[in-house]
């Protein structure tokens, strides 16, 4: 039954079967293990890699689907090891349960590129990474700014609606922001709240924020972007958005970056999908005998704001 | 014939022991609340003040909501566990249609469309539930634990992973969201439906049956009391509180999101058991479920203003929990 399920399942994320006597035959077989497609930001990640595949007709691309357990995520990669695919792409669920299967990948004689996230072994043949703590000392760079514009000198008051606790995306945000922000000692973080990256929840908790502080909220910077637009509701209802800016960060098209060009945010910074220049090398790995690729690539992030 | 419980039969539901212990607890909390509030500029007290309460309250509706029919539910002996991933599917299915659906209908009847469908796929997904439950007489933990798999999946599916954003715009999506998440709306739905479903149990024939069949299900049986028709209305009214609130939720956020309401069940769940109602049954009110509601709404909303740390709420919470059964079960002992 879950066997069936599954087939089904993968079913949904192959590309058609090619079809007229013109389409050359698929050569490579390429298998994506996504830790968990039920987040806009990775269901975006596997949209752009079904996108930028589909113009490789020699490539057949199989997305797994991890679901947020890394016991499901190993046995996913370890069926794949057995297929012996021509590559291997893992965005791994953590950090420490992965190293191990990726490195039986890679013994296995696959190339294996590790997308985004860390692991503790460096169990891949290439690592494309983003950088959390940069894209937080860049949102702390533009407060300090804005701050500067809006008060005469570097001073105000920042609310923070903060990710899940102990995650990677969340620590670091947040720390980069502060290394900028510690610098200016009139700049008071003066409420922090989790909202477990959850718009509704980040609705609620600046809802609080705002009533335990009547006035003097200058910015609201939150984790990711959906926080921020929740925030933003939140102050909206209280008729008091104009009062301050709101910061996020992700900039997926659909989400921060719309809700930049409606003026509802601020800013946001984009936390780049990394697929672009997993597909460029990928390729170039299954198509150059002798293409040796770096140890890392680190994709810088983008500020987007309304022009 | 099944005992029906003496405080059933008694003319002042209020003028109970339970109650009254429910009771003071919420005026101790609130009181606390009032002591530990952080004060404005001006010297007042920011909880007491009547925006931060009305805030508060409306922060507890989708929850708060669903919570009386689970009451029902629990009655019974029952559990549903899906109600968390029936707000997704509602909320989700209201988004799509005021989204991606542009008929050539005023906007009012578009929106209400909406809302029907989002609501109408919550009784469906409870009556479903209360099939499998009596016809198949498979327990209600596995199937209501197999439909929240299922229904999130679904949800997700609907929404392909994604959030469904409706803008604050003029267009159906966002009238959407600005007509439904009035703070009178979301309130008002709550105290209407909290007095509805108060009435049903304390005045008709099937709250009788409702607390018959969980404090002794064969005796109901025996006694020739409609046992499949009660429980399955009982799980059919959790899904369509679940299909409400998920479209409040949805309006609120405007946003159709697959992953909203989750663990939300285990809150409803939470503000039942510290409302007093028995999780074997029989036992407990939609009094006390509307007072365990406004204890975890006041207790959240003072520790947010206070700026206490998740982590810290999360145990203050699970404190409450616990010295609130732990009252039940002294009072049952007496």
């Amino acid at each position: 039954m879950a066997g069936a399920l599954l087939l089904l399942a993968t079913g949904c994320n192959e590309a058609p079967p090619p079809t007229g006597t013109a389409t050359p035959p698929e050569r490579f077989l390429v298998v994506f293990s996504q830790c968990n497609n039920a987040e806009p930001y990775r269901a975006s990640q596997n949209r752009r890699l079904e996108e930028l595949f589909s113009s490789h007709p020699e490539v057949k691309l199989v997305i797994h689907d991890g679901q947020a357990d890394a016991a499901k995520q190993i046995a996913q990669i370890e069926n794949s090891i057995r297929q012996k695919p021509s590559l291997l792409i893992v965005a791994p669920l953590q950090r420490d349960a992965l190293s191990r299967v990726m490195g039986e990948a890679l013994a296995a004689g696959i190339p294996t590129i590790c997308l985004e996230r860390d692991i503790v072994e460096p169990n891949y043949t290439t690592w494309i990474r983003c950088d959390n703590f940069a894209i937080g000392a860049m949102a702390g760079q533009w407060m300090t700014e804005y701050l500067t514009r809006k008060n005469g000198a570097p001073k105000g008051n920042i609310v923070e609606i903060r990710g899940m606790q102990g995650v990677e995306g969340a620590i670091n945000r947040h720390a980069g922001a502060l290394s900028v922000l510690t610098n200016h000692s009139e700049i008071r973080i003066i409420h922090d709240a989790t909202a477990n990256w959850f718009q509704p929840v980040a609705m609620d908790r600046m809802t609080e924020a705002l009533n335990a502080h009547p006035v003097g909220i200058d910015v609201v910077y939150a984790h990711n972007d959906p926080m921020a637009y929740g925030a933003y509701l939140a102050a909206k209802e209280k008729g008091r958005e104009k009062e301050m800016v709101f910061v996020g960060v992700d900039g997926l098209p659909h989400e921060g970056s719309r809700y930049v060009q409606e003026g509802i945010l601020g800013v946001t910074f984009e936390y780049p999908l990394c697929v672009d220049k997993a597909v460029e090398v990928g390729l170039r790995l299954l198509k150059e005998p002798g293409f040796r690729p770096e140890k890392t690539y680190l994709m810088s992030s983008r500020m987007i704001a309304r022009p | 014939m099944a005992t029906v419980p003496s405080a059933q039969r008694s003319p002042f539901p209020f003028a109970r022991w339970g109650n009254w212990r429910i009771t003071l607890t919420v005026f101790a909390v609130f009181i606390g609340a009032a002591l530990v509030s952080p004060r404005s500029f001006e010297g007042g007290n920011i909880f007491l003040d009547l925006a931060n309460l009305t805030d508060a309250l409306r922060a507890l509706v989708p929850v708060a909501i669903i919570a009386l029919a689970m009451t029902f539910v629990i009655l019974t002996a029952g559990i549903d566990l899906s109600v968390g991933a029936i707000i997704a599917l509602s909320g989700v299915i209201t988004a799509r249609i005021l989204a991606d659906w542009h008929p050539a209908i005023g906007l009012g009847l578009h929106v209400s469309l909406a809302i029907l469908a989002g609501v109408i796929v919550g009784l469906l997904a409870g009556f479903l539930n209360g099939m499998l439950v009596t016809w198949l007489r498979i327990q209600s933990f596995i199937v209501t634990l197999a439909s929240m798999i299922g229904l999130r999946g679904l949800a997700l599916w609907v929404a392909d992973n994604e959030r469904i954003g409706l803008g604050v715009g003029h267009d159906a999506g966002g009238l959407f969201g600005t007509w439904f998440s009035s703070k009178p709306l979301m309130v008002g739905t709550w105290i209407s439906l909290s007095l509805v479903f108060f009435l049903i149990l304390s005045r008709t024939v099937f709250g009788r049956h409702l607390r018959a069949l969980g404090d002794n299900a064969t005796a109901s049986y025996l006694a020739g009391l409609p046992v499949v028709r009660i429980q399955v209305a009982a799980y059919a009214l959790s899904g369509l509180l679940a299909g409400i609130s998920g479209v409040l939720l949805a309006a609120r956020t405007t946003t159709g999101d697959p992953n909203a309401g989750v663990t939300m069940e285990l809150d409803a769940i939470a503000m039942v058991v510290i409302g007093g109602t028995s999780l074997s049954g029989g036992r407990g009110g939609i009094y006390g479920t509307v007072c365990g509601a406004l204890i975890i709404g006041v207790v959240t909303n003072v520790l947010g203003l206070r700026n206490v740390g998740s982590n810290a709420q999360l145990v203050l919470k699970a404190v409450i929990i616990v010295l609130s059964v732990a009252a039940q079960r002294t009072r049952e002992r007496s």
